[in-house]
């Protein structure tokens, strides 16, 4: 998808050797080919905003300034405006960075793991560990997501926390279902057969064999996987049931805009584009890899 | 056929126990419920009389029989709101505002999704393609409460055509445009995405290629013979969207202030309304693996392979 649809030419003529393109250069020509680079220098922006908020932002996140309330944007010292309680909408985008980065990708870990865990587990138990699993699977396919970490998430109380195990632990069927058809693929595959014939234990098996065929899959859901936590993340905050106020959670941020949205457009404007553009980057990033990492999808 | 149904349905059973069991667990291992349930600045008359009306002094297998006992006959346990009415009762009255909502919404998104696929598919690689393509990535991408905001500043604040909020008994048909397009947006994209790449492979196939050799004009095709199978993808689709609409109805009625269950479910929580809460999210559980049911039986009906094999 990521990939620009020009139909190929019929000739690939050789390119002609020069000395920069060989060696380094080339190798990180070669691995970037077709790379969406906005997506990706994005994704480094937004993990740059993250660990750096205190350097970049120019302006305290939280502390609120009666004096300068509902500034436009473009104007004065603050570049995109100010929101209700006086503070700088861009210090609040590049700290919010941080919560929607963290959630991301921590939740996309969690998710990644359990799901890793029971398609490993029940692509090579079998028997009735399979049965039980698969049915659980289905089960948690069923729940209504965002409804069940809306209830589960005010049980345990709004936090950062909460919402990564929250968000992780209701979304990993993705990763079990098709990590298992993987497994089960494998293991019935010329070399694993072999290996178990040579007397390989099954943890063997998993670890030496299993595991480094489905790191390229899980990178791949992996990365999809950051922008659906992203954008669950900014759900929960916008109901009010994700990160605790006054963190700036960019759906915090939207959520306090809706009260604002008749006098000061840029309240809910910026944020908003601050997640469209890390769900899409996570996103085509992502379909890139799934290209790249194929050998069957890949264009040499 | 009759014995894959059975197993099915069966299937289908066994999950909704299991949901009945998390939902039961969820609200009583997570912490004392009894707190969940009242405001810090309750008196001690009032939590004895919350411990009396839902036995939580039982011992925990006790209440576990009276919850299954109960939802066999129908009772959900009574609301903290709502004048103490039954939660089934209080989940009922919302119920036809988010039918409406989402019956709209979907509809929306398949007629576009399915055109505007058609299209793309017919001219690939052309201008209109790589917009549609464009937008599509766009659309997945766009939080659905975003979509909400932007479509209120422009067609509230801005151009002042259309209201922000209420229901459909406040405002009639014109209250339900936002919402609905909001809603069905997601699914625009998502729909346009499957036709698209399913409409190119039977543009491919042989018995299209015979339909063009007889002579058929192109138009009559694509639009008659084509779409039909083209469109098929969408219904399949349709059972793991429907989860997918739930979430997105629970954030859509939240911001336009629609009175359906989603926002029921948001505002039971936030006033402690557990009893309503978890009603709503057993039905909404309840109507997705039903749906998944229907759509695997007609699969099955449809393709003999599914049964043999599933």
């Amino acid at each position: 998808m990521a990939r620009s649809a020009t139909p190929a030419p019929e000739l690939v003529l050789p390119q002609p050797v020069t000395a920069h393109s060989t060696g380094l250069v080339a190798w990180g020509r070669s691995v970037l080919r077709g790379a969406p680079v906005f997506s990706l220098c994005f994704l480094i922006l937004a993990i740059a905003c993250a660990l750096g908020a205190p350097l970049l932002a120019s302006y305290d996140p939280i502390e609120t300034n009666r004096a300068q309330t509902l500034l436009p944007p473009g104007l004065s010292a603050h570049l995109l405006g100010t929101d209700h309680l006086g503070r700088d909408i861009l210090s609040r985008l590049v700290y919010g960075a941080r919560i929607s980065v963290t959630v991301g990708f921590l939740a996309a870990f969690v998710s990644g793991t359990v799901g890793t865990l029971i398609a490993v587990v029940s692509g090579v138990m079998r028997g009735w560990a399979e049965t039980v699993l698969m049915r659980l699977t289905d089960a948690f396919l069923a729940l209504p997501f965002l409804m069940v970490a809306v209830l589960v998430v005010s049980l345990l109380g709004p936090s950062l926390v909460n919402v990564v195990l929250v968000i992780g632990l209701l979304r990993w069927m993705t990763y079990a279902r098709t990590i298992r058809s993987e497994v089960l693929r494998l293991t019935e595959m010329d070399f694993v057969r072999l290996a178990r014939a040579a007397g390989a234990r099954p943890r063997r098996i998993i670890v030496q064999h299993i595991l480094p065929n489905i790191v390229n899959t899980l990178l791949v859901l992996g990365t999809l996987e950051v922008g659906s936590a992203v954008i669950t993340e900014a759900s929960l905050s916008f109901l009010g049931l994700g990160v605790p106020r006054p963190l700036p959670s960019w759906g915090t941020m939207l959520a306090e805009s809706q009260t604002y949205v008749f006098t000061a457009w840029w309240l809910p404007v910026f944020p908003g584009i601050a997640i469209t553009l890390l769900v899409m980057a996570s996103n085509l990033t992502g379909d890139w890899l799934r290209d790249r990492l194929d050998p069957t999808r890949r264009q040499l | 056929m009759r014995r894959y149904i059975a197993r099915r349905v069966l299937q289908g059973i066994v999950t909704i126990w299991l949901v009945t069991l998390g939902v039961f667990s969820v609200l009583r291992l997570t912490g004392d419920p009894v707190s969940y349930m009242l405001p810090p600045d309750a008196s001690k008359e009032d939590r004895e009389r919350l411990i009396a009306l839902y036995g939580f002094n039982d011992p925990l297998w006790k209440q576990y029989v009276v919850f299954n006992n109960s939802l066999l006959h129908g009772r959900f346990g009574p609301s903290l709101r709502w004048d103490s009415r039954d939660a089934l009762e209080v989940f009922l009255s919302r119920l036809p505002a988010t039918l409406a909502l989402t019956g709209v919404a979907m509809s929306f998104s398949i007629i576009l999704g399915v055109v505007l696929g058609a299209v793309a598919a017919t001219r690939p690689d052309s201008l209109f393609d790589r917009v549609a393509k464009g937008a599509a990535i766009l659309g997945q991408s766009m939080p659905v409460f975003w979509v909400g905001i932007l479509l209120i500043l422009l067609f509230t604040v801005y151009l002042e055509w259309l209201p922000s909020a209420g229901g459909l008994d406040r405002l009639g048909l014109k209250g339900l445009i936002l919402p609905a397009f909001t809603l069905g947006w997601l699914f625009v994209a998502a729909h346009m995405r499957i036709v698209r790449s399913s409409m190119l492979d039977v543009l491919d196939s042989d018995y299209i290629k015979m339909v063009r050799a007889k002579g058929m004009p192109r138009r009559t095709v694509i639009w008659k013979h084509a779409l039909k199978n083209a469109s098929i993808p969408i219904f399949t689709l349709f059972a793991v969207n429907f989860a997918q609409l739930i979430s997105g109805a629970v954030v859509t009625e939240t911001i336009f202030a629609w009175p359906g269950v989603g926002r029921l479910l948001v505002d039971s929580i936030f006033v402690r309304d557990y009893p309503v809460a978890q009603t709503v999210v057993f039905f909404a559980a309840s109507f997705i693996i039903m749906i998944n049911i229907v759509v695997d039986i007609a699969y099955a009906w449809l393709d003999p392979r599914v049964r043999i094999a599933g």
